[in-house]
């Protein structure tokens, strides 16, 4: 089996070479078969480590420095390079079509390879060089990839900016607390690590614990670290915002979870509540953003903060019960976790690759200038509908199932444990209700003002179905996303393996009971596919009522309604900014909104009007309240220190001559 | 609950009802509305102290209920009936923060009553004890009406919600025991109240409103 | 709580259900709307008004927007079926359900959203100003009434440690001192509220009223027309009269029965139904005294059910 481990990470460096000398027609689809070939070696090895349970271990003193290169890939491991691998070759799919309109450059068609790869290697290092030299190579990859349209606004290049600070700052984290590690357990290794854990000081372990966290979180995109996300998310090309946000994100759960978790054997429950509050606060945020926003790929990008915060809730809540002492609930919160995670990244993928659709035959991203998509690209629009219905957690798709699991933790957890869990809970729940809530109303907004009712622009009037290769790519996750709502009985064996390595102990208390779900102590069984049976049986009955009660079934085209008037223009619709209007102004203090009113009054009479325009603007609040500061802080730093800096070589060699001197006095 | 009879599941209603009280003043704009849950939750304070009264057999706790009823349930509203009449301007209140925010916050103050009392109720004794963090929470909506409400009347009722809180709090924790310093300040507050009614009413006469903004310039 | 237990006597159960709410629904809302006219002091329309509604509604033609597609032709048989699922999962009746693996309160706060989405998608889809606007309001409406109705129902369904329908109804059976204590009657106040907000009634809407602008659910479905609209108007009627169903069983459970025996069952429909007609009534008779909030003022009549349910949970929680 290790043998198909080298040739996933040998298929992403020939993939990048051949890709960077290949002519610009054949670029995209050499990309495609090489990052296909690595999925599928990853999707092959994490098949058979999770059908067989044993992990596969690679570890050779090579290629890096210090302790070379380990690698071991376990069920945890194996979830997340297999989730990877599916959404990875749905990506490299859709971007073969997408490039026929938009020739891949020389440098994305280098990195796409790196970074698929690189997420595929994340999840199976086993010490801390390897890990960090990936997680490196990911974010730079990335980064580089972000900035793939960088001649094409201004916004671009602030928004790759905000990702190399945000992830630069968070990857520091990461690498302060990985190396403390290594250092107090004198090994690299995580197995090492794990063993030595326990008898470090608690002090340490919290240090550890908190950094690893910030780091992490900054990587998913938790509140108040999510602010590069939307900016990255929105501004990337769309198969790259779907990899980032279907794929990378994943890997700041994936670090949260490895270090909480396996490195040091899960923690005082103070922790966990930290998890929880940043979990239930990037929910509560991300939808509300999601909800207003009018943006398509900032909407989803919101959308993916918010999901996040619901699998941190669901993390928080596991390791809060296992601190607390309930490690059977524990595992339910956790698996309930796991099940939202790959459940997101399937339908986010979806939604991320039709909103390339999008764009690619309307060039706009903009809500209010789409609409009436439906009629004239229906295939696409049908994957954007069945994405929607998923993330709106509706019966009978994949998100449904996960969320009733999450509410399931939160319901144990608030009957089983102590204070403030019993605080905790009932606010999560709620925390996570808003959310859902307010994910409907941004998508129905998403899907009901950018694909039907009636164009908006002469864009949207003359779109069509995208190259068939960018509806096979977000219609293999959308099959996912279906195959899992339906029947989502058969992942429940998988992530029991996927929690037993998490949470050791007790069997999972998840049971597999005929086709329904069973938890193990309580009486709640669930049976997602009944549900879906039963709907789909109701469909049939209310639909052949339908036809068998009415006298005249034909159906008579006719004018809308138009208050009277005799005729009715597509600028008299509800665009996505008046449809996000009550919400906006429910939540007026969150999103702190400034409204542009332009009035220009037609030649002497100013009662009577020429044009009005009227504009939102909304600035993300972290953004405003606590990196504006830091920044204004930071240029004055700097100023000050440019002080040092007079241009002149002497200067420069004293001062690295007095550093040398500090070096040896100090560590003598 | 269940083996702890009809009259501990009523002084739990009636606890309950202390709180909804004070979430309810947060809740309604209208003048009115606050009073009528000031009633309220004076109603439920005397049927509290009612109930402890049956279930102790003390007769003084009766006598106690009965004047905290007529006092609180009955004087205090039409006093501040009369004001609100005095000034029609009074009659809906301005919130300085406003309503869905506060109701959330009244939800936070909760959960942090909860959190400090729940030393008290771990080592409680006796069932009436549990229902404390009711009364704390009340105390605390009471103060945070005092902050986040701006005309005089709400700052008056704010006054009374955190007395009525306290009322309760002590109530259930002596289980009636030092009834008279109860009914001191029961009486405290009535004469506070009727101090602040001539204040207020002198405000009035001065200023023409009573709006607690208005008096924010000093005077020599 | 065993899987199926299919027999005679439980289809029959479930029959009774779709049939009592298929046929009862447009019936609760012709009484409703009785009672309202008498305690106004009018005559009003005779209580069987909206079944011939209904029936003059199927006779004429179906029309359809111009420019619409199949989301809105498909919306009113959505909406049927998600409630007709509705029904069959819950147990208004006896306790002992044949889809037991549906009957979760969870999942059934998620079916009815998917029945109110594909409503506001079919107004968005009709491209008209007013379809927008009840689209709108109405998801913004939900989105806010979610967290009161999921905290309400964290607040019943943590004593007993379920979120399965059965499992709390029996357990609320079984400990009859639970029916007045502050949880319920808290956690109740805030369902009220919710399933007041959720179907459209005053104070968040006014039934009542025809006027396409100021109302939510007049605006949603302002196009429809012929059975489409028979079947919105029969749909709304069902949900309504499903989450009353829900409200009593929920909180008042007595006489539902939690055997499969036939006179228990017989008494179960007996009890039911005047049980729905009681809420009705009483709800009819509240909207006489209730104005119309104004839409912004909705969020705060919202957040005030969503503490009540917190304080519902809180309690539940002190007095354990």
């Amino acid at each position: 089996m290790t043998v198909w481990l080298v040739a996933m990470a040998a298929c992403g460096g020939v993939g990048a070479a051949c890709a960077a000398a290949a002519p610009n027609n054949a670029r995209a689809v050499l990309v495609a078969v090489f990052a296909i070939g690595a999925s599928l070696c990853g999707l092959i090895v994490s098949v058979w480590v999770v059908q067989s349970g044993h992990p596969v271990h690679l570890a050779t003193s090579q290629i890096l420095p210090f302790n070379g290169v380990e690698l071991r890939l376990d069920p945890v491991g194996a979830l997340f390079v297999g989730l990877t691998a599916v959404v990875a070759i749905a990506v490299v799919i859709f971007n073969v079509g997408y490039s026929r309109g938009h020739t891949m450059s020389r440098t994305s068609a280098c990195a796409l390879p790196i970074f698929v790869v690189s997420m595929l290697l994340i999840p199976s290092v086993w010490n801390v060089t390897t890990f960090l030299f990936c997680w490196e190579l990911m974010a730079v990859s990335s980064l580089v990839l972000v900035l793939s349209d960088y001649q094409r606004s201004a916004s671009v290049r602030s928004a790759a900016l905000w990702y190399a600070v945000l992830t630069q700052i968070g990857a520091a984290a990461i690498t302060f607390a990985m190396v403390v590690l290594a250092v107090k357990s004198g090994s690299q290794s995580f197995s090492a690590i794990a063993l030595h854990a326990p008898s470090l000081s608690p002090a340490v372990r919290s240090t550890v614990f908190l950094l690893a966290l910030a780091g992490f979180a900054s990587k998913a995109g938790a509140v108040p670290l999510h602010v590069w996300l939307p900016k990255a998310h929105a501004e990337a090309p769309s198969a790259v915002s779907a990899l980032m946000s279907a794929a990378m994100v994943n890997l700041g759960i994936y670090g949260i979870v490895r270090v909480g978790n396996t490195l040091l054997g899960g923690g005082p429950a103070w922790w966990w509540i930290i998890v929880i509050v940043l979990g239930a606060t990037s929910a509560v945020f991300g939808s509300i953003h999601s909800a207003t926003s009018t943006d398509l790929k900032r909407l989803l990008a919101y959308s993916t903060v918010d999901n996040i915060g619901l699998i941190l809730i669901a993390v928080g809540t596991a390791g809060l019960l296992r601190a607390t002492g309930h490690p059977a609930f524990a595992a339910l919160a956790l698996f309930a976790g796991m099940f939202h995670l790959v459940n997101h990244a399937l339908f986010k993928g979806t939604l991320f690759l039709s909103a390339g659709s999008v764009l690619y035959v309307t060039g706009t991203r903009d809500l209010d200038q789409l609409g009436g998509l439906f009629k004239r690209m229906p295939i696409a629009s049908t994957i954007f509908a069945l994405g929607t219905v998923a993330i709106t957690a509706l019966p009978p798709l994949s998100g449904f199932v996960s969320e009733w699991l999450i509410l399931q933790g939160l319901l144990h957890g608030i009957s089983s444990s102590g204070t403030v869990s019993v605080v905790l809970m009932p606010l999560s729940v709620g925390a996570l209700a808003l959310t859902g809530g307010l994910t409907a109303a941004a998508f129905v907004k998403a899907f009901g003002v950018g694909f039907l009712g009636v164009a908006r622009s002469s864009a949207a009037e003359s779109a069509q179905e995208p190259p068939r290769l960018m509806n096979v790519g977000s219609g293999l996750l959308a099959a996912f996303c279906v195959v899992i709502g339906v029947a989502p009985i058969m992942m429940v064996g998988l992530f029991n393996r996927v929690v037993l390595v998490l949470e050791p102990g007790p069997n999972s208390i998840v049971r597999r009971h005929g086709e329904s779900f069973a938890i193990q102590n309580a009486h709640a069984m669930f049976d997602p596919s009944l549900i879906a049976i039963v709907l789909v049986v109701a469909l049939g009955v209310a639909f052949s009522a339908r036809r068998i009660l009415s006298r005249h079934y034909s159906v008579r085209q006719a004018p809308v309604w138009a208050g009277g008037r005799s005729f009715q223009t597509a600028r008299m619709t509800y665009t996505a900014t008046s449809f996000a209007e009550p919400l906006q102004r429910v939540f007026d203090d969150v999103l702190q909104p400034s409204h542009d009113l332009d009035v220009s009054p037609s030649g002497e009479s100013r009662y009577y009007v020429e044009s009005v325009q009227f504009g939102t603007r909304g600035a993300d609040l972290f953004e405003r309240h606590l990196y504006q500061p830091v920044f204004s802080f930071v240029r004055v730093i700097a100023n000050k220190a440019r002080l040092l800096q007079n241009g002149s070589v002497h200067r420069y060699l004293a001062y690295s001559f007095a550093a040398l001197l500090v070096v040896l006095v100090v560590a003598r | 609950m269940t083996d702890h009879g009809v009259i501990a599941s009523l002084l739990a209603l009636t606890s309950g009802v202390v709180l909804l009280g004070a979430a309810l003043a947060l809740w309604r704009r209208v003048a009115r509305g606050i009073v009528n849950a000031l009633r309220v939750q004076g109603l439920a304070l005397g049927a509290t102290a009612a109930l402890l009264g049956l279930q102790l057999h003390n007769p003084l706790l009766i006598v106690t209920a009965a004047l905290l009823v007529t006092v609180k349930g009955y004087v205090i509203p039409k006093l501040f009936a009369r004001l609100i009449h005095l000034d029609p301007s009074s009659s809906e209140t301005e919130p300085v923060i406003n309503v869905p925010a506060s109701l959330v916050a009244s939800v936070f103050l909760t959960m942090v009553a909860f959190v400090a009392t729940r030393p008290i109720v771990d080592s409680a004794r006796s069932f009436p004890v549990s229902l404390v963090p009711f009364g704390f929470a009340a105390v605390l909506i009471g103060c945070f009406v005092l902050v986040a409400r701006r005309k005089a009347v709400s700052q008056m009722v704010g006054l009374l919600l955190v007395d009525n809180g306290i009322g309760l709090v002590a109530l259930l924790l002596t289980t009636g025991v030092p009834m008279l310093i109860e009914l001191g300040g029961t009486l405290d507050v009535l004469l506070v109240v009727v101090v602040l009614r001539v204040l207020v009413t002198r405000m009035h006469a001065e200023l023409g409103v009573l709006d607690l903004d208005a008096l924010q310039e000093l005077h020599d | 709580m065993n899987g199926a237990e299919v027999s005679l006597a439980s289809v029959a159960a479930v029959m009774a259900q779709v049939v009592l709410c298929v046929f009862g629904a447009p019936l609760l809302v012709g009484l409703m709307r009785t009672v309202r006219c008498r305690l106004e002091g009018r005559v009003g329309p005779p209580v069987v008004q909206t079944w011939r509604d209904v029936r003059k509604l199927l006779q004429k033609q179906r029309t359809q927007p111009e420019r619409s597609s199949i989301f809105f032709t498909s919306a009113p048989v959505v909406l049927v079926a998600t409630t007709l699922a509705i029904i069959v999962f819950i147990p208004m009746i006896t306790t002992r359900t044949i889809f037991s693996g549906g009957s979760d309160l969870f999942a059934i706060v998620f079916l009815l959203l998917a029945g109110s989405m594909s409503l506001a998608l079919a107004a968005l889809d009709t491209g008209t100003a007013f379809g927008g606007m009840g689209s709108s309001r109405l998801m913004a409406i939900i989105a806010l009434a979610e967290p009161a109705l999921l905290v309400a129902i964290l607040a019943v369904a943590a004593p007993l440690h379920s979120s399965s329908l059965s499992v709390i109804v029996v357990g609320s059976l079984h400990h009859s001192v639970w029916i007045a204590t502050p949880q319920r009657l808290l956690a109740l106040g805030a369902f009220v509220i919710v399933v007041l907000a959720e179907s459209g009634r005053l104070p968040v809407d006014n039934p009542a009223t025809h006027l396409e602008l100021t109302m939510i659910h007049e605006a949603l479905m302002l196009e429809y027309s012929g059975p489409d609209l028979a079947f919105v108007v029969l749909g709304e009627s069902m949900r309504f009269t499903v989450l009353l169903a829900l409200l009593s069983n929920l909180f008042f459970p007595w006489g539902i029965s939690t055997s499969l025996r036939a006179p228990s069952l017989v008494v179960a429909v007996i009890a039911l139904v005047a049980k729905v007609t009681l809420l009705a009534v009483a709800i009819a008779a509240g909207e006489v005294a209730v104005a119309k909030l104004r839409l912004f003022r909705v969020p705060e009549l919202l957040a005030g059910a969503f503490v009540l349910s917190v304080l519902a949970v809180v309690s539940s929680l002190v007095i354990s």
